[in-house]
């Protein structure tokens, strides 16, 4: 499954949208879930989010003295963890396209004490701002599902990262198990935007985020698209039955 | 805006290093011709959030 149709189209969740349609629309759905977004992603997941992030945050290898990006890093769930790994001599650049995540993630992260080795920048994943070889390790988690060209955000991670560092990717993907997908999307796209609808005030949002889910590329499609960006090393590991997937990728 | 962070940005669209203008509040790419806005002290290094330069900043030193 590739995320093009022609050169002018890609997925709004279900809906066929014009590229630059999709941008400004992922945009609002952010906006609109930015106060939000926490509290939600411990209801919708149980609270089961903190796990894959916690398991990320293991296997990423962070240690003192790194200098790490995370994309998407919206309210600042790994940048919080990650700014603890690397002390005062690393640093973790915290980059989002989006302005209102940005600022929930920034007060956040400063209401938790966490200053001096974080920075904030507003940034496309697509043509990240960032020179060649910069990086130790790069995060995105549950981002990169919304960026409009994947293969070239690849791209882009793989250039701003030093040779031998890691990529990670946290997404969404396919379960492997019938029934439970059976139970997944029963809950996707009925309980989950009812969800949206009471607590946050916007159903059309987290119906979105559903439909996105569903069409992001499966496990072994993102790991050739890894392949494709230039990295090695390419390998993914499930988990809670493949609702969410962690590949990782190093840069040769 | 933090000074540091300077050292690790370039401007999205030429890979080159930028300048901070104090005045206009803004990360300037003369190999672009971009001019790119910091609110809230947060840098936009957006290609579609930038100004671009007047033929005289261009020229400018």
């Amino acid at each position: 499954m590739t995320d093009q149709h022609n050169d002018n189209t890609t997925h709004f969740g279900f809906e066929d949208v014009k590229k630059e349609e999709k941008v400004q629309r992922v945009a609002d759905v952010f906006h609109s879930v930015a106060g939000k977004y926490d509290l939600m992603n411990d209801l919708m997941s149980g609270g089961v989010h903190r796990l894959w992030k916690r398991i990320t945050i293991e296997q990423s290898g962070v240690r003192t003295g790194n200098t790490v990006l995370d994309i998407a890093g919206g309210t600042g769930d790994l940048t919080m963890r990650f700014s603890r790994l690397v002390g005062p001599t690393g640093k973790v650049v915290l980059a989002d396209i989006n302005d209102s995540m940005l600022k929930v993630g920034r007060d956040k992260l400063m209401d938790k004490g966490v200053t001096g080795n974080v920075e904030f920048v507003q940034a496309n994943a697509e043509a990240l701002p960032f020179p060649d070889n910069t990086f130790d390790v790069i995060t995105i988690a549950f981002g990169l599902r919304n960026v409009t060209d994947k293969d070239a955000a690849l791209r882009s991670m793989t250039r701003v990262l030093k040779p031998g560092g890691k990529v990670m990717v946290l997404e969404f993907s396919k379960t492997d198990n019938p029934l439970l997908t059976k139970a997944y999307d029963f809950y996707s796209f009925n309980i989950l935007p009812q969800m949206g609808s009471m607590i946050a005030g916007d159903a059309d949002s987290y119906r979105y985020l559903a439909e996105s889910i569903r069409m992001h590329p499966d496990q072994e499609t993102l790991k050739s698209m890894m392949q494709d960006a230039g990295l090695t090393h390419c390998k993914y590991q499930n988990m809670t039955g493949g609702i969410v997937a962690l590949h990782t990728g190093i840069k040769p | 805006m933090d000074k540091k962070l300077l050292d690790i940005l370039v401007c999205p669209v030429a890979k080159t290093p930028l300048e901070y203008n104090e005045e206009t509040n803004e990360l300037i790419s003369k190999a672009s011709g971009l001019a790119y806005p910091v609110r809230d002290d947060i840098p936009v290094l957006l290609e579609t959030e930038a100004r671009e330069l007047t033929l005289e900043e261009r020229e400018s030193k």
